[in-house]
């Protein structure tokens, strides 16, 4: 691996790292004002674009008064309920073989909860919802990946290949297993084309981040003494 | 559409997130905290190795017995509960419902956010809020009542509320407020037994000591399959039967589990145990069976100072009408049968008499309960070991929340129309909507309940879904419920309460052996979602309203009362109950006889105590906070209100004794079977007999609609729990043979059942397992909201899947006999008279 | 997964459970008795009728013991009104897999016979004093115990062994994939608590029982409970009469102390639980 490798690695990384960022923004919670006024950003909206998701400016054009209430209004709608909805948890849509899948507090939340202990992280104290929100999971591919572009910045290869091994093992294990069924749900159910269009962008993330880790992951082994 | 990310993209989208990331705060704060750090060794992540399992001792709440229990955790999840095999009360075992509990916990349809109703009342239109949002709502619209010098408006209405739970949310809280405004469900339940017990021996929980009789004689009670205090005494009863081959004769309308089990099951119509009862107390009095030693406490006559063999004279000749043949016309059972139970029971030492809402739930049923007590009572079975045993529970000391709490106000509708019923010890308060609808003692403005659902546990069911939906009437509706059931549909805001695996309590239900057991209740994981314990909750709401309840969480609380309490304290305070879960003294006795305590001398002659000539009750006028010492002799003990609250002790033959000591009401320390109060009411002073009046008007075709409840479900609380619905999930209406028959109904005919209040359409089954002329309904079901497993219907917060939903194989829910049951109360006691309704049964 | 529950139910039970819970369970003689004889244990399971309450608790606990899904119930009770008002009666009869010895010919219960995969590998039963008896597994087998196992491993999901019990006492776990066969689904039966017994505890439903009517032991330890009432029951001697359809020649190991002559009663009243429908548990 040369310099240049290891510099794309860590941009790669830190880019990663910040849509993963976004991505648990976007499923948090009801999107506040603050945020709305980012997401209008020319910036933002032409990276969009560049992927061919478009259709959200009109909308964004409706007053924000307006504009935040339909977003609460759809993302409850959406994501809580009423009705029918599609729940934000890796364990209602990851269809396991042995049939445990689909309920609430299951094998995968389980699976979830451990791996990220594992490394170090926890649950605040403040976080109320279930270990495998779709919020939780793209924070801890969050950290991972600021984990992973800290390594190669301190040249510490061996903590950013334990790293990228965690990260590989999750979107094989747990992301992809899961979020693009959710995402085609959400496109289905949505009727604002903002979630419809985050939605699509999670899922094609999600599966650029499944052929980036078929294709680098094995370029770097884990090797476990080196993990601290 | 392209929506496909190469590198390029990705770099620029990243870019683009991280502006949008540099918002900061404003985005919400995250889930997870820490940084990414390999421990050391970097432990190895498979759910298939080193599953802990982690021993929690806790309680159980599904019924009002509360069993202790202990429950396993692995990784997070609660997967098993047992029986708490410390527990002097529950030995080791729960029931169905307690082991299925999980299913509260993990119910897909459960409810777990704050959520605020957005169309109209009812329509099922919901927006999640947060618990910051809906709790700076309420408390603005409580102070404001408060502020306006009516707190009282602020009606609070509980189903299941005890031991620490009642001590914070009602005492502390509520107290705090200023609101008296307070309903409960007794009345649904067992009213009429603990009124009638009150104005007997004055404590209202009784005890059957199952361990030591010798024979049992049950008039209603279906304590093998469904009880108040169901596992310690169910275990009890069967092995004593097995083991110490002790008789149980089991009056009932329906063959229960309980008369199932029973040496003989006596069918009986409804309404009419106390026609039996008083034929046995005539049987055994005109043998000269009775107990004449205990004669001594009992006050039989309207002179206190009767001589034993007067007052033997006087219930002789108030029994004389009441003969076995007499009762054989009203109640179906046989004279000779009345006779020789009648005498087995006067000839086995002890015996114990028990009773429950097969009984009362009727017209004068706290006569009936009267009358049981003098059954039990001239046997010499009151108090005894093996007997029927006044409740003895744990006595926890706790925090009484601020010192200077407002006179509280109330407004006069939990204990039934003016002048309707003459001691609603207990409330009527499956009248409060009515008396709402009617306006004539006031509304309130805020209508809050927790753990109760008023639309679908009163009768006249439409009537309440009209008024709880009536904004005109109710302006603001606030719920307290984990599920989404039938009421909580009629909410205006809905505060998620966990279930009750996930929160804190002491607890103190009645011990089957006379000694008490203190026992706590502790969370086996977090709270799911947003869902928040309501006890918690009210330390906010009072810190948002500008007062202390001087803890902060139903878990300091716990502990505080774990370290006020000296016994606990000793055993290792709280962090001994939260090891081990219960606490007894291994040295105690169990408590009998209590009624022959002497009192000291010297507390008679403390500050206030007065004496009372008619009665021979010495009181406290202070204590009682009469007027003053001469007021309260002129108007004497009786008549001077809550004068009962100073009771000290009881004169007889010269002796001062602890005596029976009332609790609600002025009676004497007297056992009393005649009775000053009834009398003052115009009802009847010794237990007597009074029809049902709606059955005295029956026609030949008519029938009398009894419900009763099935050993896998709660009464109203335990339909969305999978395994449980899974056994039982109709309800079909049960009808004898010979009555099917007549009416030309077969089993799984489609039937109507209609009442003065309404119909139903519902299955009939025929059998011989129900006494003819009636048509038998189990409650539990019939629900038409409380989610997928319970009614089909998914709630509106409900989670998406659950393996078994695919699997379920019922789609029938029952059918809620409620609809068609009036809301009348029990002229003596309020108690909800519903098992009396006149019905007419046709093929649909 | 079954060995990891007893294994850290043991640990409750050494380790701080132990204090607290001082005879959390009932603990069965698997100690010295047996090893000083050097065999098999010889399971039985007494279900004593007379102390039935018909609460459902055994069913519940099995549920949550296993998480068995709806729709496959491997304990039940079944209930019955039987004779003519007001002389009616009310009976319980509780449910389970029973075990069953196999006939006398060949001692291979019908279930195990029927199962196309079995006979497959050799095993050994390792007794408490460390002799070992060898036996042959497959997806259902019978352990020198007695117990009769479903190995998952080797299902194929032909369900043959479902229509071979004629008590209904297996289902098919529509929540699990046959071992052999992923478009099939895998059975659940009753095991006797396989995993607890293994360490001394109790099975799930005896534990709970309210009433204290179900007795599970080793018929070949003569200290204990269930060989007792077999001596006072003559439940072995008797089992024409103590346990189900006799006719089946099966020879259960499950027994029923049956004091009102509900097998008979239920059995003349009802023909549903007496061959082959699934066990269910609906009142």
């Amino acid at each position: 691996m040369n310099k240049t490798d290891k510099h794309d690695y860590s941009a790669l990384a830190r880019h990663r790292s910040n849509i993963y960022g976004l991505l648990a923004t976007v499923y948090r919670q009801e999107i506040t004002s603050n945020l709305l006024y980012q997401i209008k950003d020319p910036q933002f909206l032409g990276a969009l674009s560049d992927i061919g998701l478009e259709g959200i400016d009109d909308l964004l054009q409706n007053p924000e008064n307006e504009l935040l209430e339909d977003l609460a209004v759809e993302y409850a709608r959406l994501f809580l309920g009423p009705g029918k909805h599609v729940s934000p948890h890796e364990s209602v849509h990851h269809q396991r073989n042995n049939g445990q899948w689909g309920k609430l507090w299951g094998a995968s939340t389980v699976e979830v909860k451990k791996l990220i202990e594992t490394t170090g992280l926890g649950y605040s104290d403040d976080f109320k919802g279930l270990p495998d929100h779709i919020t939780v999971e793209f924070e801890f591919m969050q950290q991972l990946t600021l984990r992973e572009e800290q390594a190669w910045k301190e040249e510490d290869a061996d903590k950013a290949a334990a790293c990228r091994n965690v990260e590989k093992k999750f979107i094989e294990e747990h992301l992809i297993r899961w979020i693009p069924t959710f995402c085609k749900k959400v496109i289905q159910e949505a009727e604002l084309p903002f979630y419809r269009a985050m939605a699509a962008l999670t899922r094609s993330f999600i599966e650029f981040e499944m052929e980036e880790m078929n294709r680098n992951g094995n370029g770097v082994e884990l090797r476990r003494e080196g993990a601290r | 559409m392209k929506q496909e990310i190469n590198r390029r993209d990705l770099f620029k989208l990243g870019i683009a997130s991280a502006a949008v990331l540099a918002t900061g705060k404003a985005i919400g704060s995250s889930a997870l905290a820490g940084t990414v750090d390999f421990v050391e060794g970097g432990k190895d992540f498979s759910p298939e190795t080193g599953a802990e399992r982690q021993m929690i001792p806790s309680a159980c709440w599904s019924c009002v017995t509360r069993d202790s229990m202990i429950g396993f955790v692995e990784d997070g999840r609660l997967v098993k509960l047992e029986g708490q095999p410390n527990s002097i009360r529950g030995k080791g075992k729960i029931c169905a419902k307690g082991a299925a509990g999980i299913n509260q916990l993990y119910d897909p349809d459960r409810i777990l956010y704050p959520m605020k109703r957005v169309g109209k009342r009812g329509e099922g239109k919901w927006k999640r809020i947060s618990w910051d949002a809906a709790l700076t709502d309420l408390a603005a619209r409580l102070k404001k009542l408060r502020d306006e010098g009516h707190p009282e408006k602020f009606m609070f209405h509980y189903g299941r509320m005890k031991a620490s739970s009642s001590k914070i949310i009602k005492s502390a809280f509520l107290g705090a407020y200023g609101t008296k405004t307070i309903g409960n469900h007794t009345s649904i339940c067992e009213g009429a037994k603990w009124t009638g017990q009150e104005l007997t021996w004055g404590k209202h929980y009784d005890n059957w000591d199952f361990d030591n009789t010798k024979m049992v004689v049950n008039f209603g009670s279906n304590c093998l399959e469904a009880h108040t205090n169901s596992i310690p005494v169910s275990q009890r009863l069967i092995s004593g039967i097995v083991d110490r081959g002790v008789k149980l004769y089991t009056f009932d309308v329906r063959l229960s589990n309980t008369a199932a089990k029973s040496t003989e099951w006596v069918p009986v119509k409804p309404g009419t145990d106390r026609a039996v009862v008083l034929a046995m107390c005539k049987v055994i009095m005109d043998a000269g069976l009775y107990d004449k030693d205990f004669f001594k406490f009992i006050k039989a006559t309207k002179n206190r100072k009767e001589s034993t063999d007067a007052k033997i004279a006087a219930l002789k000749k108030h029994l004389d009408t009441f003969t076995p043949e007499w009762a054989e016309k009203i109640s179906g059972v046989p004279a000779a049968k009345i006779k020789s139970i009648a005498l087995e029971l006067a000839k086995t030492k002890p015996a114990c008499v028990i009773s429950y809402r097969g009984a009362v739930a009727h017209h004068h049923g706290a006569d009936t309960e009267r009358a049981i007590q003098m059954l039990a009572a001239i046997t010499g079975n009151i108090d005894n070991p093996g007997g029927r045993c006044r409740g003895v529970g744990a006595k926890w000391k706790y925090p009484k929340g601020p010192k200077d709490k407002p006179k509280a106000k109330a407004l006069k509708i939990t204990n039934g129309f003016k002048g309707d019923i003459a001691y609603p010890t207990h409330g009527a308060n499956h009248q409060v909507l009515k008396m709402i609808k009617d306006g004539k003692a006031g509304r309130p403005e805020i209508y809050m309940w927790y753990c109760y659902t008023p639309v679908y546990s009163h009768g006249e069911t439409q009537e309440n879904i009209d008024i709880l939906k009536d904004e005109s009437l109710i302006p603001f509706t606030v719920n307290v419920n984990a599920y989404y059931d039938e009421s909580a549909a009629l909410a205006d805001l809905i505060l998620p309460n966990p279930s009750y695996l996930e929160w804190w309590d002491w607890e103190d239900m009645v011990s089957p052996t006379q000694i008490p057991e203190y026992y706590i209740r502790q969370p086996f994981v977090k709270p799911l979602g947003e869902s928040r314990d309501f006890k918690d909750v009210v330390c906010e709401l009072a810190q948002r309203m500008g007062f202390s309840l001087g803890f902060n969480s139903a878990e300091e609380f716990v502990k505080m009362s774990c370290e006020m309490t000296p016994d606990v304290k000793a055993a290792g305070g709280f962090e001994y109950m939260k090891k081990h879960g219960v606490w007894h003294d291994p040295n105690a006795k169990p408590k009998y006889y209590m009624y022959k305590k002497e009192v000291k001398t010297e507390d008679l002659k403390k500050d206030g105590v007065i004496f009372d000539e008619a009665t021979g009750v010495y009181w406290n006028w202070k204590k009682a906070h009469a007027e003053s010492e001469a007021a309260a002799k002129e108007k004497g003990y009786t008549k001077t209100k809550n004068a009962y609250k100073g009771y000290v002790g009881q004169e007889i033959e010269g002796k001062v004794y602890a005596g029976f000591k009332p609790d609600k009401v002025n009676k004497s320390g007297y056992f009393e079977l005649y009775s000053e109060l009834m009398e003052m009411k115009n009802l009847p002073a010794i237990p007597s007999f009074t029809p049902v009046p709606v059955h005295e008007k029956m026609g030949p075709d008519d029938l009398i609609l009894t419900s009763y409840k099935v050993s896998v479900h709660i009464h109203s609380r335990s339909a969305n729990c999978k395994w449980l619905t899974e056994i039982c999930h109709d309800n079909p209406g049960l009808i004898n043979s010979k009555t099917a028959k007549r009416l030309g109904i077969k089993t799984g005919d489609k039937i109507k059942v209609t009442s003065e209040i309404g119909e139903i359409t519902t299955t009939a089954k025929v059998t011989e397992g129900v006494v003819p002329g009636v048509i038998s309904i189990s409650h539990h079901l019939g629900h038409w909201q409380y989610g997928r497993y319970a009614s089909g219907k998914k709630s509106p917060f409900a989670g998406d899947n659950d393996p078994d939903f695919k699997l379920k194989t019922w789609n029938t829910y029952g059918v809620h006999p409620n609809w068609i049951i009036a809301n009348k109360p029990d002229p003596i006691s309020g108690q909800w008279a519903m098992l009396d309704t006149v019905v007419k049964v046709t093929k649909a | 997964m079954q060995e990891q529950l007893s294994i850290s139910r043991r640990q409750v039970l050494k380790g701080a459970g132990a204090a607290a819970l001082t005879g959390a369970v009932t603990l069965m003689p698997t100690g010295k008795a047996i090893a000083a004889r050097g065999e098999a244990p010889r399971w039985a399971f007494i279900v004593d009728l007379r102390r039935c309450i018909g609460c459902r608790a055994c069913t519940i606990a099995c549920k949550a013991e296993f998480n068995v899904p709806l729709g496959a119930f491997r304990a039940a009770v079944y209930e019955e009104v039987t004779g003519t008002f007001p002389n009616s009666e009310k009976l319980f009869l509780p449910r389970l897999c029973n075990h069953c010895e196999g006939n006398k010919d060949d001692k291979v219960p019908p279930c195990v016979k029927e199962c196309p995969e079995y006979p497959k590998d050799r095993r050994e039963f390792v007794t408490a004093d460390g002799k070992k008896i060898r036996y042959r597994g497959g997806a259902t087998y019978k352990r020198p115990d007695g117990l009769i196992l479903f190995d998952n491993k080797l299902c194929t999901g032909c369900g043959k062994c479902i229509e071979a019990c004629p008590y209904g006492a297996r289902n098919f776990n529509k929540l699990l994939i046959s071992g052999k066969d992923s478009t099939k689904n895998g059975i659940t039966k009753c095991n006797f608590c396989e995993h607890r017994i293994a360490k001394g505890v109790t099975p799930s439903c005896v534990n709970i029982c309210p009433g204290r009517a179900r007795f599970f032991g080793d018929l070949n330890d003569p200290a204990s409970e269930v060989s007792k009432l077999n001596k006072q029951f003559g439940l072995v001697e008797k089992r024409n009469e103590t346990t189900l359809l006799p006719g089946e020649n099966t020879v259960p190991t499950c027994f029923y102390i049956d004091s009102q002559g509900a097998l008979s009663k239920m059995a003349a009243a009802k023909q549903k639980f007496e061959k082959n429908d699934a066990i269910l548990d609906v009142i």
